[in-house]
């Protein structure tokens, strides 16, 4: 039906009209839903989700799964927590660490999947764990507190009103959707996610490009893990506690094709903004979180019925 | 700047599926290569093309040994290969598609220079007589004799100097057989080097100059298609 749009955006229908729906029901029922305030809120509660999402578009979109994001979160969390107080709290100095640090993962997870050839689900499900474990055993167990003010910034900072997480999430989008719809890098994303034999065969590198990814989605996860960093004003490694399947869930909702080959930054960014209304809308109307959660799964199985036979099924 | 192997070996595991395989072809020829199932045809081709490492033997395209060349380096070589399975990435584009792997770009960041590529392919298909309904579309939603017709417009999209065929008549209905046929013999026209594996001998009599037959991963028979018949190369082919 939406056929005549260019690709992206028709991609972005289905998810959008699900936000819109979202939209118009909180904004009747609850008042508050459309202040700039509240908005400027929702999108900052997701900021984090946000960034791994869009890591998550990438390495969906490439075939693959990544479960490490929201250990990662916590890692970078604890570690430049710890370098904050004791080396140097400048943002500059905590963006470098908490980015690095992602990196560092997200390169690890892309150089074991192609050293071992084992499926992404399995060995990020190892670096999960390791990762997760090293944010405990770094800590102590307790949450690193009481930080330096000028770390906090990238958490709690605003420009025009605007918090500084929102803008971070808002550059990266616009980045990441430029890079994997108009650069090679991108391309060659989806042409792995389609067929990995049929990219390798035309002369793709597979494993430089995996590196690239999951570098990308471990880079975007460890600045995930400075913002929750900034904003909690604590390095706790009980951080992101299954962020990764929120992200996930996000790109599916955005309509991506699980098995990879298609995927979109614009309807992940649409996906993600119907869950955080969702989310904030209930809060709103004092629904209770556990409701919350459960309406999430629902919309998610709502939406992939929805959509059944587009989404790499069986049907 | 013909292509040549020389004392080609692969084996998959205990299986040795090609047994010291040399044999050199020149430019401007048309060499169909014949067999029984499993008899190591696509085996070689994908050595040739770099799927495969070489791992014993050497494969040289005129003064140049490229048997340790990245499939990269060797199509930019001049070598091209038509897979039996396409190689298509069906939910991409037909123009993402041609240039899989050799996309245009701007430096430093990557970034795609579609308009240019667009340009590049309508001329190429036109030139090839190929019409598909958009070059936006996703491969997918192509017929398989489309399909089939962009993986060999891809091949020769670049020029290239070496044209390695792994079946490409097999799903095709007779009239884009012959059209698929006569792209052939244009290429050997532009005396590029054409490798074409197949199981129809009646595509080999219509556009080969020279037959081998292969078995159990050697060259059994190489001769000139004036000095064979459809018979003979049956018969070798089952013996
Ligand atoms: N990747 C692989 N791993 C293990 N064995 C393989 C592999 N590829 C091919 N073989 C084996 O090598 C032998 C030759 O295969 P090849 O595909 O070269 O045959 P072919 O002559 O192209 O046959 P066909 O006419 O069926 O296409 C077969 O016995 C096959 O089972
Ligand atoms: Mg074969």
């Amino acid at each position: 039906m939406f056929d005549k749009l260019p690709q992206p955006m028709a991609a972005a229908v289905q998810p959008l009209l699900l936000l819109t729906l979202l939209v118009v029901v909180f904004a009747l029922s609850a008042p508050a839903f459309l202040s700039f305030a509240n908005l400027n809120n929702v999108l900052t509660a997701s900021a984090t989700v946000g960034l791994i999402a869009l890591g998550a578009t990438f390495v969906i979109a490439s075939g693959n799964i990544d479960l490490s994001p929201g250990a990662v979160m916590a890692l970078s969390a604890v570690v430049t927590a710890n370098y904050a107080q004791h080396i140097d709290a400048s943002p500059v100095g905590c963006v470098v660490v908490a980015g690095g640090i992602g990196l560092a993962v997200g390169l690890l997870n892309g150089w074991l999947i192609s050293l071992t050839g084992a499926p992404s689900f399995i060995i990020t499900l190892g670096t999960l764990s390791v990762a997760r474990a090293i944010a405990y055993i770094a800590s102590g167990g307790v949450p690193v507190y009481g930080l330096p003010d000028s770390a906090l910034i990238v958490g709690q900072g605003a420009l025009f009103g605007i918090h500084l997480p929102v803008l971070i999430l808002m550059v990266c989008v616009v980045m990441s959707g430029f890079t994997l719809r108009f650069t090679r890098f991108g391309q060659h994303t989806l042409h792995m996610g389609d067929d990995a034999k049929a990219a390798q065969a035309l002369g793709i590198n597979l494993p430089r490009l995996r590196l690239q990814i999951f570098g990308l989605a471990g880079a975007l996860a460890g600045l995930a893990g400075l913002i929750f960093m900034a904003r909690t004003n604590s390095g706790d490694p009980s951080a992101g506690q299954s962020y990764e399947l929120l992200g996930i869930t996000a790109v599916i909702l955005g309509g991506a094709n699980l098995f990879g080959g298609k995927a979109s930054v614009l309807s992940t960014f649409t996906g993600l903004l119907a869950l955080a209304v969702l989310q904030n809308g209930l809060n709103l109307l004092a629904i209770e979180t556990f409701y919350q959660v459960l309406f999430v799964g629902l919309v998610l199985i709502l939406s992939a019925g929805l959509r059944r036979g587009e989404l790499g099924s069986w049907r | 700047m013909a292509l040549e192997v020389r004392d080609l070996r692969k084996r998959f595991g205990a299986v040795e599926v090609l047994r010291g395989v040399s044999a050199s072809f020149d430019d401007g020829t048309v060499t169909a290569i014949l067999g029984d199932n499993g008899a190591g045809k696509s085996t070689l081709l994908k050595t040739i093309y770099g799927i495969y490492p070489v791992e014993n033997g050497t494969v040289r395209l005129g003064d140049l040994d490229i048997s340790n060349l990245a499939i990269r380096e060797r199509r930019r070589q001049g070598i091209e290969m038509v897979f039996q399975d396409l190689a298509l990435t069906r939910q991409q584009s037909v123009v993402a598609n041609l240039f899989m792997g050799r996309e245009e770009v701007c430096r430093p960041f990557g970034v795609l220079r579609k308009k240019k590529m667009r340009a590049v392919a309508l001329q190429a298909l036109g030139k090839l007589g190929i019409t598909i309904p958009s070059l936006e579309r996703p491969v997918a939603s192509l017929s398989g004799g489309q399909q089939q017709a962009i993986a060999i417009a891809r091949a020769l999209l670049d020029d290239p100097k070496v044209l390695l065929l792994d079946e490409p008549t097999a799903a095709l209905a007779a009239g884009e057989v012959s059209k698929t046929l006569a792209l052939i013999r244009s290429a050997r026209q532009e005396g590029k080097v054409v490798v074409l594996v197949t199981h129809r001998l009646n595509d080999v009599f219509e556009v080969a100059d020279r037959v081998i037959v292969m078995k159990h991963g050697s060259i059994f028979s190489d001769r000139a298609v004036t000095e064979t018949s459809p018979a003979q190369v049956i018969s070798e082919i089952v013996s």
